[in-house]
């Protein structure tokens, strides 16, 4: 098995075949077994993290078999329409950049707030960090549904109407945990002696988090937003009972508005060939979009460790 | 000195501006609106739920009705649905995580381990609906052709454990949604599974396997028993995201409130119920606020598994 | 703790009878000791001795962290800087701090050094430039950087970051700079170079350094403390100190016995 070339020294004599010579290897029944569990171990290891990585790849190839045809100018420049019409995606593609544009607006600013609380004011406020920490993890994980729900009952009920403010609303509640935790993380990064040349100076502690530690902190912190960001593009959950969704070109928060996700879910259930397909296109889109700002962040955060 | 031309600043005095107090103000207020935003949360459900619960008391949660003609509904059917799904999930999902874990920290060469993981890491990215669209595209046919007429013939006589196999076979229900949600869920705890096996110093793996032993049994004996509390932690915080999802399962679970013992038949879940229901419900009515109290049902048993998942996981990080 | 020699120069500050506790920790004992003002006073003694601690409670850096106190006296410009109203920030420009390691902030040369001024003086453009110049020539950084002040501070070396925290502190115009084993991290050329620096700058400033070094002490130093286990044992001129100590323990240490 080849992997087992990579394994530490010490079990190399045990386990490859340039020493099945008789001497090293244990000969009673005993040994043979471990051996073979060993072997069907490390077999089940492979075979699970192949199945994944299949997954994974059959995603990607189902999302661009069935989508990429739906990659033409139409697409991005018709609205959607009724089926048989040539439709296109190019106010769900709008409707998604405003709300997710405006949660990050919405939620980083917060997130960076309650991230630099939990990493700056532990001396003083111990007790209550401690529970705002735990409380913003539950968040994290939350049900998105019941966020989306959440938005429903405070923001559309009293408005009286579904808009894409309220959408950006339900997304920046999604924001602000991931925010939050990289902020926390990468502020406790920033080394003590950076804040005591800081302070020595004679600068507030206000001046020193938002001038001196944030700005170390700048690239993990930007990330954090990024990853949040990539995260509520894909939502789609918390959109349906707040922004909607909207067949016509609208770009007002105040309204109804159109958006990938919610289109998507819309159409891939649909009867009818070109909605399905626009599905997939839409799909394929976001997909891609998410995976890019992923890739690009590890990658990123791969050279800075560096 | 230069200073005293431009006479130095008094020692003491009150403080020219008092930057310091509202920053820290602002900052405290944000970090209240964080506890008000899930405050709010479990209070609005709770608002919403009250005239179901007043309609039909507790027993809403064991009730399996769920009928808008007659308007009687029980929360039994979704939440059964939502709880077979997601321990399929994890029962699917640990064994895999576990082995890519493995695989990842003690098996493979840190480069290639990093590219995989980063892979792995990706279908954590990939949103809930393209799992759905997934799911629906590939697996229910994949399921509906080979895998339920096969264990039909096979495993569905065999006595005891029969009847779960039993049923038409649609491709859709609980054992599709349980393996859509699997695969969504495992990069989240072989993360979480890889850390916790990265962060183990390395001179008791080092000299475990000094003793002669094999890489499995320093697994099975060293890294594993190290380990638990953070890996129940992990598996945990995947159960958490697997009873909240919603889009994934919408598209695969058939959406039936149905309760029975075949694997393959159609059910619904607490979040697909909503999803699929809530638009036809009409503000202020009595399906309305059962949708409402379904939500609250939801969002105690997500909070509660989430609150298990963080103590176990906090436990090592403050050892 | 012996007679504090009678020395000339007036005290910029004067610590009476001070004791400061990390917690339950008594690190400092009773210390008393003049800072005289345009001399550089030397703080030698073995890791732990309480050195290092006595220059953080100068700027009151010790405020920082919860379960640090001190009691007794630290006079500075009349006032007993240990007092409850004594504003920081005020005292943290007029008592500047040099760190053990290089501490360039995350932004440019520039702005490294406009950071510490804007916090407590309005300058216009000009004023400012002239003061980032001004401090640049005297830490002799000037000739290396001209050209690239807007760049980042990171990406200088060890012995120009450490030049820069200096002016970066001095650009505020205190009246006191302390510096903590300033040269502990840096090589022998830029060591020498931080230790010509001292000697130009005592002509402006009261210069207080804890250094390991008993070399760099005896260069730099007009007066030399001895601390042992949180006491100061002996006080005197440079010259002194190193040639006739008058305590045994002080002997002791300066002839490598231990520490």
């Amino acid at each position: 098995m080849a992997g087992q070339e990579s394994v530490a020294a010490t079990t190399v004599l045990m386990d490859t075949d340039c020493c099945s010579s008789g001497r090293w290897q244990g000969n009673t029944l005993s040994d043979m077994r471990r051996r073979m569990v060993d072997r069907i171990a490390t077999g089940l290891c492979w075979a699970a993290t192949a199945l994944v990585l299949l997954m994974l790849f059959s995603i990607l190839f189902v999302l661009i078999r069935n989508g990429i045809g739906g990659l033409r100018w139409v697409t991005f420049v018709h609205v959607t329409l009724p089926p048989g019409q040539a439709g296109g995606l190019a106010n769900a593609i709008v409707g998604s950049l405003i709300q997710t544009g405006l949660a990050v607006l919405i939620g980083a600013p917060v997130g960076l707030l309650v991230g630099i609380y939990l990493a700056e004011f532990t001396s003083t406020d111990g007790r209550l960090i401690n529970l705002v920490r735990f409380v913003s993890d539950l968040l994290l994980s939350a049900p998105s549904i019941l966020v989306g729900l959440f938005i429903y009952m405070v923001v559309v009920v009293p408005t009286g109407h579904f808009s894409g403010l309220a959408g950006a609303l339900a997304l920046s509640i999604l924001v602000v945990p991931v925010v939050v935790r990289t902020t926390e993380d990468m502020l406790r990064l920033v080394p003590l002696s950076m804040r005591e040349a800081a302070i020595a100076l004679g600068a507030p502690r206000w001046r020193v988090i938002l001038f001196v530690c944030l700005r170390a902190a700048r690239d993990g912190v930007a990330t954090g937003i990024l990853l949040a960001l990539a995260r509520v593009s894909g939502e789609t959950a918390p959109l349906l009972f707040t922004s909607l969704g909207n067949m016509n070109w609208s770009v007002s928060p105040a309204a109804p508005m159109a958006s990938l996700p919610v289109t998507i879910y819309q159409y891939a259930g649909a009867a009818y060939a070109d909605w399905t397909a626009l599905a997939w296109t839409g799909a394929l889109l976001i997909t891609a979009g998410i995976l890019m700002i992923n890739i690009t962040v590890r990658l990123g955060l791969g050279r800075n460790r560096k | 000195m230069d200073r005293s031309a431009t006479s130095p600043s008094a020692l003491t005095g009150a403080v020219k501006g008092n930057g310091d107090a509202v920053f820290a103000t602002i900052v405290r207020c944000a970090a209240v609106l964080i506890l008000l935003g899930l405050g709010g949360m479990v209070a609005v459900m709770a608002w919403g739920a009250r005239a179901a619960f007043a309609r039909f008391g507790l027993g809403f949660v064991l009730d399996k009705a769920w009928n808008p003609v007659t308007q009687h509904f029980g929360a039994a059917a979704p939440m059964f649905g939502t709880l077979v799904t997601s321990l399929l999930a994890i029962a699917l999902a640990v064994p895999l995580a576990f082995g890519i874990a493995v695989w990842l920290t003690e098996i493979a060469s840190p480069r290639i381990s990093g590219v995989i993981g980063t892979l792995i890491q990706l279908l954590a990215a990939v949103p809930s609906i393209i799992f759905g669209m997934w799911g629906f595209a590939v697996l229910v046919p994949f399921m509906a052709h080979y895998v339920e007429p096969f264990a039909n013939h096979t495993l569905g006589h065999v006595p005891g454990i029969g009847q779960l196999f039993h049923g038409a076979p649609y491709g859709t229900g609980f054992l599709t949604g349980g393996m859509i949600l699997a695969v969504m869920i495992t990069p989240f705890i072989s993360a979480v599974m890889r850390d916790v096996f990265l962060s183990m110093p390395a001179v008791l793996k080092e000299s475990a396997y000094g003793l002669g032993m094999t890489r499995w049994e320093v697994v099975r004996r060293i890294i594993l028993p190290w380990s638990r509390t953070s890996v129940v932690g992990g598996i945990m915080l995947g159960l958490g995201r697997a009873l909240g999802e919603t889009m994934a399962i919408t598209f695969v679970i058939g959406n039936a409130n149905h309760i029975g013992w075949s694997l393959f038949s159609p059910g619904n879940t607490i979040a697909s119920l909503i999803a699929l229901e809530f638009p036809e419900s009409a503000v202020g009515s009595l399906k309305f606020s059962s949708l409402m109290a379904v939500g609250f049902l939801l969002m105690l048993i997500s909070l509660a598994t989430l609150v298990c998942s963080r103590l176990l996981l906090r436990t090592r990080a403050a050892g | 703790m012996t007679v504090v020699e009678k020395n000339p120069a007036p005290a910029a500050i004067s610590v009476r009878n001070l004791d400061f506790y990390y917690g339950a920790n008594h690190a400092l004992k009773n210390i008393s000791i003049d800072f005289p003002q345009g001399q550089v006073t030397g703080m030698i003694g073995p890791s732990g001795c309480g050195k290092s601690t006595l220059l953080r409670v100068l700027n009151r850096m010790y405020d920082l962290y919860p379960g640090q106190r001190a009691t007794g006296e630290v006079i500075f410009d009349g006032c007993n800087i240990l007092g409850p109203r004594v504003n920081l920030n005020v005292l943290r420009s007029r008592v500047g701090m040099v760190f053990q390691k290089p501490t360039p902030f995350p932004m440019s040369i520039y702005d490294n050094i406009a950071f510490g001024v804007r916090l407590h003086e309005r300058l216009d453009r000009a004023a400012m430039d002239g003061r980032v110049e001004d401090v640049l020539r005297r830490v002799a950084l000037w000739p290396e950087v001209r050209d690239r002040l807007h760049d980042s501070a990171a990406a200088l070396s060890g012995g120009q970051q450490q030049r820069l925290c200096i002016a970066r502190t001095i650009a505020t115009r205190p009246e006191v700079v302390l510096l903590d084993e300033p040269t502990s991290a840096l090589d022998p050329v830029s060591t020498a170079r931080i230790e010509e620096l001292l000697d130009e700058l005592k002509a402006d400033f009261t210069i207080a350094i804890v250094t390991h070094n008993l070399q760099q002490a005896a260069r730099c130093a007009d007066q030399v403390a001895f601390f042992y286990m949180g006491e100061v044992v002996e006080v005197d001129g440079a010259d002194r100190m190193f040639t006739a100590p008058r305590e045994k323990r002080t002997q002791d240490y300066i002839t490598g016995r231990f520490g």
